[in-house]
């Protein structure tokens, strides 16, 4: 369960909340048990007239009741309360290591977790870390519990205690094995048929278009039944589980209460808060059987959180900035040369422009600094080349968060410029926010040619010695598009910035003095 | 009405206890029957729990049940306000289903139970000492203030929390979902420092509603732990005889334990049901994402024969994708293109004009002004669903009835002689990863599917991405060839299909 590391500031908080959970529960007992001892001395103390009764101690054990429920919220607001505080830190750091490992994997071999669904599952793995942390302290205060428990059975006589120690130490192995039984095929058939009724969806969702054409979502939702009746048979199956093990709890209060009476040799009061003791201390074991019914359920999670964080961080080698040579084929370009890359839709220009910004391991007969791009390091690849892909590939955020995205230290006038460039200021500074607006939001929707050109401006303010562009003015009316293209190549020129240019159209195709024939590069995916 | 059954076994078990301290301190000895009393108590009470939860589970999978029959077709069929994405649909339909059966299975009966248990309680603790059922009623009172005071605060607060929750996991799938860009610019310590400050100020912000929140979580565990204080002190003094006031009963030590032993029965079904209140937050939420889903889905009215298309004025506006206003006419015997870059809507566009989507304006009509009818219209996918089934099946599941000989000529005309020669012909068995075929193939299974629906309006999506050059191009004049007997609509990047068609609209 080494999965995460509380920090310390977590630990302290874990630490508080346990002892919080410890005395809810010693309180709870405590109540009970206390309250039982008083009314029991209280009746034959009133049987035996009304000396007695005058002459009986009421105000300790009245006051102590009512501490009692007092120390108990209180005691359960802390246990609640802190253990939520550790449990979100660990979760907040969590999700930071866990992004940053991930970020720091290069893309050409790290493990490909960008798609939406393994991310989301992810984000699943970690909330289940919040029920784990917070479910932590209730096995000190059920261990604390069943002792205080055992102690006041020895009220009523040694066996009833000896008894109730024994019972005590047999229910957690009987939970573990009735937990284990009721839940470990059940959860393992919940998770396959999830899995499998989720990738069968997909397909489905995937083409919904025909599906709604032709009328078939009668015949798809029938093909998809097996697999939701075989994950509602396993849910099911987990739901009656739970029901058992409380069915268990149930009955073997019974049990120990009615052994530890029949064990009983001491005097009404005692045996009286023997009895509620043992009630109370079988029922702070509640927390150790959910823990231990939720078990199959949370580690599945708890693993692929484990093998992410085991992932290797890639040693950091950069190289610098300084512009170097470019290889496509027999083409060699200097620094701020400029060459377009023809070849049909489909045959592979995309993959040469991944392949050079390092987001994908391919095979391709080109060179940067000498190496072809598999082999250099992807700092490297990035203090060559900025791209601005064929979709435009934004974060959610603000205008001004993608574009800060380029490089650190950028301020405002260098994003206005680029946006300039890219024939994107007017548009941007007739939003209310300007920068600040928000991609997404009202006001700051963009259409597929604009988002291509934010995605440009970028690029641009990258500032790498080479410009990668997909398809940079797809979409566009031709006036901007011969506006963009006049003052992109002002650009390049006053930065000296080479260009790989991927473009089907005229206008862009402009910029570039030289082709090359993809077919020559043969670029293949490894 | 089962969870009723865990208040006579609770009623048995503090019986039996009653009954074993007060035969104790009357000097009978250990009572047997007390210890029997006991033991059944607790059983019944087991049992109790066996069956809520059987009949909870089943209930709640109806509910689940009919959810589904009536959303499947809906999410993958029907007519949506915005389109889809894969995942997102998967989320609604699988998801939000998981999340709605454990409200019904753990909220519902909990709240059911909340409502007549404590009474039920009461009224057996009345029998015994019906002071301390009023004790135990009266506490409801300003238990029921508390929880209105406590309790508004606390809903609101972790209604925020939620919703703060649910914007750190969205940010953290984006930053996630978008790791090649950010990690290519060089940009990953950044984000990684952002996502940190991000979700530690998230916790923060968290523990700081939390602390509203688990008020109510407060009260209630006050006035529990406070009824069985106020009980077992009435009761301890009406013993002694010392109430400052006249005494109301004349109560025994049986009679005084048993209330006593009840008291805590009284505010459990409460605490339950608080234990279920994460459930039901969550319940609440996938019921209206759910709901937001299924409104506004008019079924467009009677349709016209289909004679040519007309789309009009036709705007997509949804967050993160502004199309249009597009207007264009197709003939009976045409084919256009619609252009435009990677992730500018032009899917969604095409399924806006085949009535899948509701468009934000605009009109899509037949040429003399009819509403479309959606029999007319065939789809050519990029990806073509394939069912288990042979490959003849699978051709024909837009016209099941169509002969051995129209599926083995559309196979042919579409250009699957090849494959048809080298795998069995047309009863080669499919699975739904395709059976080892090609992109190639798997778009021509498609097109012939909709060669063979004999419906007048062709939709394609991106018929030629993806494929090699000379399987595009075989492709191109298919289409075009089709396109002479039948309204061809294509969307597509690919400049040399758009030549082909008689008119390019560029989004």
């Amino acid at each position: 369960m080494n999965v995460f590391t509380l920090d310390p500031a977590g630990c302290r908080w874990l630490r508080r909340a346990s002892i919080a959970a410890v005395a809810a529960a010693l309180a709870g007992i405590l109540l009970l048990a206390v309250s039982g001892w008083f009314l029991t001395s209280a009746a034959l103390a009133g049987a035996a007239g009304p000396v007695v009764a005058l002459g009986f101690n009421y105000l300790i054990p009245s006051a102590g009741i009512r501490l009692l429920a007092i120390l108990r919220t209180v005691s359960r607001y802390g246990e609640r309360l802190f253990s939520h505080q550790a449990a979100l830190g660990a979760m907040a750091g969590m999700r930071g290591s866990l992004f940053g490992k991930l970020a720091a994997q290069d893309a050409r071999t790290g493990s490909d977790l960008s798609g939406g669904d393994a991310s989301a599952r992810l984000i699943g793995d970690i909330d289940a870390l919040e029920d784990l942390i917070v479910r932590k302290p209730a096995r000190p205060a059920s261990l604390v519990a069943a002792g205080i428990g055992v102690l006041l059975a020895a009220f009523a006589g040694w066996a009833s205690a000896v008894a109730l120690l024994l019972l005590l130490i047999a229910l957690p192995l009987l939970l573990d094995r009735a937990a284990r039984r009721l839940t470990k095929q059940p959860a393992h058939d919940a998770a396959e048929a999830l899995g499998a009724l989720r990738t069968r969806y997909v397909e489905y969702a995937a083409a919904r278009a025909e599906i709604a054409a032709y009328g078939l979502a009668d015949r798809v939702t029938q093909d998809l039944a097996p697999l939701t009746q075989a994950l509602d048979t396993a849910r099911a199956r987990l739901h009656r589980g739970e029901g058992a093990i409380a069915a268990l709890l149930a009955g073997y209060t019974g049990l120990a209460v009615a052994i530890v009476l029949l064990f009983s040799s001491g005097p009404a009061p005692q045996v009286a808060l023997a009895l509620l003791a043992t009630a109370g201390a079988i029922e702070a074991m509640a927390g150790l059987a959910r823990t231990a019914f939720r078990q199959a359920s949370v580690s599945e999670g708890l693993r692929r959180l484990e093998a992410l964080l085991a992932l290797p961080e890639p040693a950091a080698t950069q190289a610098g900035g300084k512009p170097l040579p470019l290889r496509l084929g027999a083409l060699r370009l200097e620094p701020g040369s400029r060459v377009a890359v023809t070849g049909r839709s489909g045959s592979g220009k995309t993959l040469l422009l991944e392949a050079l910004a390092g987001m994908r391991a391919v095979e391709v007969d080109a060179a940067i600094g000498e190496q072809p791009p598999i082999a250099q390091p992807g700092t490297l690849l990035r203090s060559q080349f900025a791209l601005s892909p064929q979709d435009a590939a934004l974060i959610a955020g603000t205008i001004g968060d993608n574009l800060r995205l380029a490089r650190p230290g950028l301020d405002n006038a260098a994003m206005w410029a680029a946006l300039k460039t890219v024939v994107l200021d007017e548009r941007i500074g007739a939003m209310p926010a300007g920068l600040d607006t928000r991609l997404g939001e009202a006001g700051g929707t963009l259409s597929g040619g604009e988002r291509k050109r934010l995605s440009l401006a970028r690029a641009l303010l990258a500032g790498r010695p080479w410009l990668l562009l997909d398809e940079p003015t797809e979409g566009l009316d031709a006036a901007t598009e011969r506006k963009l293209v006049v003052q992109l190549d002002q650009w390049l020129r006053e930065t000296g910035t080479g260009l790989v240019l991927v473009s089907h159209r005229a206008a862009p195709l402009s910029l570039v003095g030289s082709s090359v024939a993809i077919e020559r590069l043969a670029p293949r995916p490894v | 009405m089962i969870w009723l059954l865990d208040v006579p076994g609770a009623a048995l078990f503090a019986g039996g206890i009653a009954l074993a301290v007060s035969a104790l301190a009357g000097g009978d000895g250990i009572s047997l029957l007390a210890a029997c009393m006991i033991l059944a108590g607790g059983l019944i009470r087991g049992g109790a729990a066996l069956l809520v939860h059987a009949s909870a589970i089943r209930t709640a999978q109806r509910v689940v049940r009919a959810w589904r029959a009536h959303l499947f077709p809906l999410l993958l069929a029907g007519r949506l306000a915005r389109p889809l994405l894969a995942g997102e649909s998967a989320a609604l339909a699988i998801d939000h289903m998981a999340t709605i059966e454990a409200y019904q299975s753990r909220f519902r009966p909990a709240r059911a139970a909340s409502a007549a248990t404590p009474l039920l309680v009461a009224a057996i603790v009345a029998f015994a000492s019906w002071v301390s059922a009023a004790i135990l009623v009266i506490t409801l009172i300003p238990f029921a203030l508390g929880m209105i005071l406590a309790g508004t605060a606390a809903r609101r607060a972790s209604e925020r929390q939620l919703a703060a929750l649910a914007q750190l996991s969205g940010l953290f799938v984006d930053r996630v979902r978008t790791l090649p860009v950010i990690r290519h610019f060089g940009a990953e310590d950044r984000i990684t420092r952002q996502v940190g400050i991000a979700t530690r100020e998230v916790a923060e912000r968290t523990v700081a509603v939390l602390r509203v929140a688990f008020l109510s979580g407060a009260v209630l565990e006050f006035f529990a732990a406070l009824s069985v204080a106020l009980v077992a002190v009435y009761c301890g003094f009406s013993l002694l005889g010392l109430l400052p006031f006249p005494a109301p009963e004349k109560l025994t030590l049986g009679q005084a334990f048993f209330a006593l032993a009840m008291a805590p029965e009284f505010y459990l079904p409460m605490r339950r049901l608080a234990a279920a209140y994460h459930e039901k937050q969550l319940g609440d939420a996938a019921s209206a994402a759910l709901t937001a889903v299924e409104a506004e889905t008019p079924e467009p009215p009677t349709s016209a024969r289909f004679d040519g298309l007309q789309v009009t004025g036709l705007v997509i506006q949804w967050p993160n994708l502004h199309i249009g206003p597009v207007s264009f006419a197709l003939a009976p015997a045409d084919m256009v293109a619609l252009t435009g870059p990677t992730g500018s809507g032009k899917s969604s566009l095409l399924a806006s004009i085949a009535g899948q989507i509701i468009p934000s304006a605009g009109a899509v009509r037949t040429a003399g002004g009819g509403v479309l009818d959606p029999g007319d219209i065939a789809w050519a996918a990029q990806t073509p669903l394939l069912l288990p089934g042979t490959l003849a099946e699978n051709i024909a599941l837009a016209r099941p009835d169509a002969g051995t000989d129209e599926i083995a000529r559309v196979a042919s005309q579409v250009g699957l002689d090849a494959l048809l020669a080298a795998r069995g012909g047309l009863a080669l068995a499919l699975d739904h990863r395709g059976s080892g075929l090609s992109g190639g193939e798997r778009r021509r299974i498609g097109l012939a599917r909709a060669i063979l629906s004999g419906r007048p309006l062709l939709l394609c999506d991106e018929p030629t991405a993806d494929l090699d050059a000379e399987s595009g191009a075989e492709i191109v004049d298919l289409l075009k060839a089709l396109a002479r007997d039948r309204a061809v609509l294509v969307v597509t990047h690919d400049p040399a299909l758009a030549a082909a068609a008689r008119l390019e609209v560029a989004l």
